[in-house]
């Protein structure tokens, strides 16, 4: 790994050599991170790479394999009230208390949290037009989505674990939701772990960016150095060309008998000059381009 | 200059914090931001373009670094003295190369002629 990110008891999530799967099929195979306090962590990969299944162990809803996590320091199986507390988690596809109204569940949860910002509450219901009387299971599945959201984002979480979050929201919500994912990070120091296929909403708010893929972190760097220390090199032919580059993550033959390879550098040090004495040619690219590149 | 002013891409091949701080350069050099002009808060530029407030501090960070903004206690960031006069015009046709290089190769490999690429760039540029 290129970022030697040291793991502390402190950092509000971390594991070590992570390892799960369901029946024969491996899922993660041994994934070790540690998100900083702060940090907007910005998890990305195909359907059914893993990521709720990771975002599930982290949070102690699974037992691993093999391997550990944990919150604030405390292992995630054995959570106490304190460190529940302080985080909000919410799935893919929040289903709980759908026999409720939405002004009902509101008063419930609350009574839980004594952090519980009920101004935020009232603002985020009125601009996503939502009615305190209407049923749960009466709401369109971006309405549920918007609804789970303000009531993690009401407690005040030192801690928030989204998983595709923008999965139902259309393009306004999803702004709004990276504007207040920014806004919460920068005013407060909220720490925040978002799961996501759509890569430009993580370019916008990520601090750092993982890829997972066939059970292991790629890419694990900080946002801002993460398209200056990648690049993808072009060669027209692949005769003569080494098997393996320093740096290399990934290289793909087209059918027209061309090579293109994604390379990665340390921050601060220069591009090989090895990549273009061999005829490369090196390019720069958007996070999206190179994630595409990986996982084909 | 308000937050407004940035124009922000993410999903450019440059990171955000240098497309913040070349437009400030290009701002400076061509002498529409002058010494003691105040910069948008972080706080406001993230929250106009809905993106990450460190990206921000890192773009002013990296520009203060250089001398070319100052931060003034209570008041925020501001152009600093050491860049004062606007530079000259092949300074700052400098800053414009790496745009101007890829222009030439998209038109390049249009096959468009160069006459044609400079007067779409005159009537753009006159606007």
């Amino acid at each position: 790994m290129i970022d030697q990110r040291k793991s502390s008891d402190e950092d509000p999530l971390s594991c070590l050599e992570l390892h799960h799967g369901f029946g024969n099929r491996k899922i993660l195979e041994g994934i070790t991170l540690s998100i900083p306090r702060g940090a907007v962590f910005g998890l990305i990969g195909r359907n059914g790479a893993g990521k709720s299944t990771l975002i599930r162990i982290l949070l102690g809803l699974i037992r691993p394999d093999g391997g550990e996590s944990r919150v604030y320091g405390c292992d995630s199986l054995e959570l106490d009230d304190t460190v529940k507390g302080r985080l909000a988690y919410v799935p893919q596809q929040p289903e709980s208390f759908q026999w409720m109204k939405v002004g009902e569940m509101l008063d419930f949860i609350r009574a839980f949290y004594p952090k519980w910002d009920a101004d935020y509450v009232d603002a985020m219901l009125h601009r996503a037009a939502i009615l305190r009387g209407a049923r749960l299971a009466d709401l369109s599945p971006g309405e549920r989505q918007s609804i789970a959201l303000i009531r993690a984002l009401a407690t005040q979480p030192e801690l928030l674990v989204l998983d595709e979050p923008a999965a139902a929201l259309d393009p306004a919500a999803r702004r709004e939701l990276m504007r207040e994912i920014a806004r919460r990070a920068g005013d407060s120091g909220t720490t925040v772990l978002f799961s996501t296929h759509i890569v430009t909403d993580l370019e916008r708010v990520a601090s750092h960016v993982a890829l997972l893929h066939h059970g292991r972190l790629l890419l694990d760097a900080p946002m801002d150095d993460i398209k200056e220390t990648h690049a993808r090199l072009r060669f027209s032919t692949d005769v003569g060309i080494p098997a393996h580059f320093t740096g290399e993550l990934s290289r793909r033959r087209h059918d027209d008998g061309s090579l293109s390879l994604i390379v990665a550098r340390n921050a601060g040090e220069q591009w090989p000059t090895l990549f273009t004495s061999e005829g490369g040619v090196r390019e720069s690219l958007s996070l999206e381009e190179l994630f595409v590149e990986i996982v084909q | 200059m308000n937050a407004s002013g940035f124009v922000i891409q993410p999903s450019a091949p440059d990171p955000i914090f240098r497309q913040i701080a070349e437009q400030i350069r290009r701002l400076v050099a061509s002498g529409q931001l002058v010494p003691g002009d105040l910069l948008p808060s972080v706080r406001d530029v993230a929250e106009f373009h809905a993106i990450n407030p460190m990206t921000v501090s890192r773009a002013y960070s990296l520009l203060e670094a250089e001398g070319m903004l100052e931060r003034l206690r209570g008041k925020g960031m501001t152009v600093g003295g050491a860049h004062t006069r606007p530079t000259s015009p092949d300074q700052r046709l400098a800053l414009l190369d790496s745009q101007l290089r890829a222009v030439a190769r998209q038109a390049n490999e249009l096959e468009l002629p160069a006459a044609l690429v400079l007067k779409r760039l005159r009537i753009l540029m006159e606007k």
